[in-house]
């Protein structure tokens, strides 16, 4: 995951690699998926999420779509 | 009886206060392990638990998710404490589970311009820059040190 200055520079980027652009969103909401996909770790028993746990980070933080999808349907 | 879990925590605390990870030397000296011990405990973290990951053909961490082992295009500072991030999600990752204010420097890879983000009062503050997640999610621990 990297940060860009503009989408036309994600685009150029991409087509150097000769791929496709896979999911651009702004910082507003990376930040809020900072806040709370990791905000178990410092927790002596934590664990691995589950798989459902997971994607109902994803979904709150309103990723959802194919591309966020944990699972293959 | 050295438990994984307190081992796997003592890592991220070594962390959040020096910035890098222990070599697994250090580890055994904090827990009285042998060296052998620690090894193992430490693949049985990456395998079973999935909680870090290993310096692939050793036993030194690579990463604690959101840490990083190793210098990165990801800078995070406060104050006079610096880690790395893995990326730009763990880079922020870094402030908001420590709970501080601070920066992440990084630069777009396609321009080279330097990017500076700023945490102030547990909020980030605007920028008009895009994040770019170029795996699916369903791929994203296929292979970690790509995505």
């Amino acid at each position: 995951m990297l940060l860009f200055r503009s989408e036309d520079d994600v685009r150029a980027w991409c087509e150097q690699r000769r791929t496709t652009p896979g999911a651009i969103f702004d910082l507003a909401r990376l930040w809020h998926l900072a806040r709370t996909w990791y905000d178990d770790r410092l927790d002596l028993n934590w664990r691995r999420r589950t798989i459902p746990e997971r994607q109902a980070i994803l979904d709150a933080v309103g990723l959802d779509g194919p591309f966020w999808r944990l699972t293959i349907p | 009886m050295i438990r994984d879990a307190e081992v796997r925590l003592w890592i991220y605390q070594h962390f959040v206060d020096i910035g890098r990870a222990p070599a697994p030397i250090e580890i055994a000296a904090r827990f009285r392990l042998t060296p052998t011990e620690v090894e193992l405990i430490l693949r049985r973290l990456q395998s079973e638990a999935d909680a870090l990951v290993l310096i692939p053909g050793s036993p030194y961490i690579w990463m604690a998710e959101p840490f990083s082992a190793v210098p990165t295009s990801f800078l995070v500072r406060s104050g006079d404490r610096e880690w790395w991030g893995n990326c730009i999600w763990d880079a922020l990752a870094i402030l908001a589970l420590l709970r501080i204010d601070g920066s992440v420097s990084t630069a777009c890879p396609q321009s080279g311009q330097a990017l500076h983000l700023t945490v102030t009062k547990q909020s980030l503050v605007h920028a008009p820059w895009v994040v770019h997640f170029a795996v699916p999610a369903r791929d994203w621990w296929r292979d970690i040190g790509f995505t």
